[in-house]
């Protein structure tokens, strides 16, 4: 065969092709939680925390191209090797995690969506209901690839965040400085708000969502090194949208001293500062990542637990052939919409549990992904190569530290 | 007969004692040869001691104590490990065909059966009660009076299938797999991931390929394509239908269309070009080339006994073409026609002229036209000089207009 050099035009037209599931993994990535997330983080410390977003990056972009690669070299997805190579036990305990995880994210995923439209003064008796219908219909009735168009068209919205932080007019040499010095402070606001930035930046359900969208799209060996930049792009993306995020509450809220608790929060009281256009591009922007999200998520888990267990799945199959996998999704929207529109009922709990449920799945999944790349038998020649493992592990023992500080720190509160 | 029924799971990392009740080891993995209608367990994998060892299972018994299986073993007798599958390894938790649901299913458990002449794979388990047997929950829940839906499938009823980079035998037959019709086979190929299902397609004989690549999506036939190696890949599209195989190289990258083609038989792959440079929107790239045609100078016998010997498909004689001696297509003639007729008759005296014919550059969107307004089911189509080039079946319009919805 003739190895021709590819012109740089080819190149282009190849990655263009390749493009998606990076970038939509990272979109989707900045959901209702992570807008929040990064909101409180910028309202309470304006820019110091900026500096935590490049090592997440780093993190991001290395357990995503593990993700990557294994899909494409084994065809597989995440949960399918788990269970073909650790057994029952750890697929179940992963499976009931990811249920519960998926629920807690959902509803807070809805919990954007009613917090949104709010501002635009609709009720969340009517917002939720209609964006529950209408991601139930896209799931049901789209293919993947116009979802994933739709979905690639959402990320772009996410840059309303981008148009926000400079109507917010910050101090970009202040912020410049900020993002390269690292400031530590040994409070435990200071370092649950860390430990909660890199845990909504690295969730559990994303790796399984990586590796089966790579195979979704069929992307071949050949086409590897385009999808490393796909991934690199999506990581891009999301630290991006983060970044603006930051700096929008950092530059007003936290300068007038304004605590807030939500993303909603966030949105009202970036009005009377920087204009009520910023504060409804927030506000859009945090809808369209809820909406984005909770379609995602609940298709995503019905998929893997299906997937690990045998069960008939698939949007194409009808409720007979595929009772669990309609139950698993159907189940997860309904659920959680009745705990957004039933008043009083306890959001907060609901979110700090599955946030610790997160920090224990973490570990497990991380490390089970480490064994799984290094096993020749799976992966070929594509096995890590130690420059990789020690990046890797480095990056696992660190998670693992966070994720167990994660789960103790709500514990003793 | 007396017989014991054993799971897997209920024994896999128990103790095996010697005859002093000394511990040997723990069981890890059965493995079973495939030469008879049931797996027949030849050994088993022990960890013991002094590291992991393949024992012969001729020395082994199992029994029944206080609701745990004990296994003693009289003889320690280490075995070659070739040509032997391992059960938990490869069956365990992989997926497998169910060849009567037509389906892949996910193996929870093994069910075996000790019987005087030995131990024997009877079925495998698909259902939650295997599942939760494994989590150990299966009979305290029971216990609790809560039913647990069970599913077994007969060994006879299933069909395993590997990765190729395990070491297991590379080339496998898949006689199972042959009362299958080839859109199911299709749909269990696709469900399976790439390399499996190309390892899948590859033990499925030259016709039943050629069959089943017909069946699948586009996206999962140029998979295939571009999975197996040229040589294999060859031989398959010489037994499809040239419009068929032209209709799939168009998806795939240039260069690997025309290492293809040249692989592939000249005859075929002539004509196989030809179709491929028809614009996607004319009748050309959608006919079929397998047509059968009559010169108008055969009698009636004459025809009949040629018909016998090409066997040609149904669908190809829905209408006999009949042509001139310079192949130029002059009418049709139906199969009832001749049927009725006297041996001695000529094909000439029975064509219908006002027969509807298309060429090959005229639109797909009028063909489809014509053929709903006539009703056909199949048409002729001709060149600029009205030579018989192909034939458009019902099937492949049908094809199409479901492409385009």
């Amino acid at each position: 065969m003739k190895l021709k050099k590819k012109s740089w035009f080819t190149n282009l037209i190849i990655f263009l092709s390749i493009l998606g599931p990076g970038i939509i993994t990272g979109s989707v990535d900045n959901d209702a939680g992570g807008i929040t997330t990064y909101s409180v983080a910028g309202a309470l410390f304006g820019y110091r925390l900026l500096w935590t977003l490049i090592p997440s990056f780093i993190v991001l972009l290395i357990v995503q191209e593990m993700n990557a690669r294994m899909g494409i070299v084994t065809g597989k997805g995440l949960a399918d090797l788990i269970r073909e190579n650790f057994g029952v036990k750890i697929t179940f305990f992963i499976s009931i995690g990811l249920l519960i995880t998926n629920i807690g994210n959902t509803t807070t995923e809805f919990a954007g969506v009613a917090g949104s439209m709010q501002i635009f003064g609709v009720s969340k008796y009517i917002s939720v209901p209609i964006s529950a219908v209408f991601v139930w219909f896209l799931v049901v009735k789209g293919t993947y690839h116009s979802v994933e168009k739709i979905f690639l068209i959402f990320s772009v919205f996410l840059l309303t965040y981008l148009v926000s932080a400079v109507l917010a007019k910050p101090d970009w040499t202040n912020i410049g400085l900020a993002l390269v010095t690292p400031s530590f402070e040994f409070s435990t606001g200071y370092l649950s708000i860390v430990i909660g930035l890199i845990g909504t930046t690295i969730a559990p359900w994303m790796q399984f969502y990586m590796q089966s969208a790579v195979i979704e799209k069929g992307i071949k060996i050949e086409e590897y090194k385009y999808e490393v930049w796909d991934v690199v792009v999506g990581c891009i993306a999301t630290i991006v949208v983060a970044f603006f995020i930051m700096v929008a509450c950092g530059a007003t809220l936290y300068q007038k001293g304004i605590q807030i608790n939500s993303a909603k929060d966030a949105a009202l009281a970036l009005e009377p500062l920087a204009g009520a256009f910023a504060s409804e591009l927030f506000a859009f922007g945090l809808f369209v990542a809820s909406v984005f999200a909770a379609t995602i998520l609940p298709l995503a888990t019905a998929f893997y637990i299906c997937e690990a267990f045998g069960f008939e799945s698939g949007v194409d199959k009808k409720l007979k052939e595929a009772p669990e996998f309609y139950t698993f999704f159907t189940g997860t929207i309904i659920i959680s919409i009745a705990i957004i529109l039933i008043p009083k009922a306890p959001l907060i709990p609901i979110t700090i549990w599955s946030q610790v449920i997160n920090g224990i799945l973490l570990p497990v999944i991380l490390i089970s992904m480490i064994i799984l790349v290094n096993k020749k038998e799976i992966m070929g020649d594509y096995v890590n190569n130690r420059f990789k493992n020690s990046i890797s592990w480095l990056t696992i023992i660190i998670l693992i530290v966070l994720a167990f500080i994660l789960v103790i720190e709500p514990l003793l509160n | 007969m007396k017989f014991t029924s054993i799971y897997l799971s209920r024994i896999l990392g128990n103790k095996i004692l010697s005859q002093e009740y000394q511990i040997i080891g723990k069981l890890i993995d059965l493995a079973v040869t495939n030469d008879l209608q049931n797996p027949r367990v030849v050994a088993a994998k022990v960890d013991t001691r002094d590291g992991i060892k393949h024992l012969s299972w001729q020395f082994f018994a199992v029994n029944k104590q206080r609701g745990q299986y004990r296994m003693t073993c009289s003889k320690i007798d280490e075995v070659p490990t070739e040509n032997m599958l391992y059960l938990k390894r490869s069956i365990v938790d992989r997926q497998i065909i169910d060849v009567n649901g037509r389906k892949v299913v996910r193996v929870n458990d093994v069910r075996l059966v000790l019987l005087a002449s030995g131990f024997f794979v009877v079925a495998v388990d698909i259902g939650t009660e295997g599942l939760f047997r494994r989590l150990g929950i299966a009979k305290p829940l029971m216990r609790l009076g809560i039913k647990i839906p069970a599913k077994l499938l007969l060994w006879q009823d299933v069909e395993t299938v590997f990765t190729p980079n395990e070491n297991i035998v590379l080339s496998k037959t898949y006689n199972k797999l042959s009362t299958l019709h080839p859109s199911d086979l299709a749909d269990i190929i696709e469900d399976f991931d790439t390399k499996t299902g190309i390892a899948l397609f590859s033990g499925l004989g030259k016709e039943k390929s050629a069959d089943v690549l017909e069946e699948m999506e586009e996206e999962a036939q140029l998979k295939v394509l571009e999975n197996l190696d040229t040589e294999k890949a060859a031989d398959i599209l010489e037994e499809m239908p040239a419009d068929e195989v032209a209709d799939i190289l168009d998806g795939l990258r240039e260069d690997k269309a025309e290492e293809l083609l040249n692989e592939m038989e000249k005859e075929a792959s002539e004509e196989v070009r030809e179709l491929m440079e028809y614009d996607e929107e004319l009748v050309g790239s959608l006919m079929t080339t397998d047509v059968v045609s009559f010169r108008s100078d055969y009698t009636v016998e004459k025809t009949i006994s040629t018909l016998r010997e090409l066997k040609p498909d149904e669908e190809q004689i829905y209408y006999i073409f009949v042509t001139n001696i310079r192949n130029r297509l002059i009418g049709t003639v139906s199969l009832r026609d001749i049927v009725i007729s006297q041996p001695n008759v000529t094909l000439k005296s029975l064509i219908h002229k006002d027969f509807v014919y298309m060429k090959d550059s005229d639109r797909i969107d009028e063909l489809i036209k014509v053929i709903s307004k006539y009703n056909l089911f199949a048409i002729p189509i001709v060149n600029e000089q009205m030579n018989l080039v192909g034939a458009v079946i019902i099937n492949d319009v049908m094809f199409e207009l479901n492409k385009k919805h």
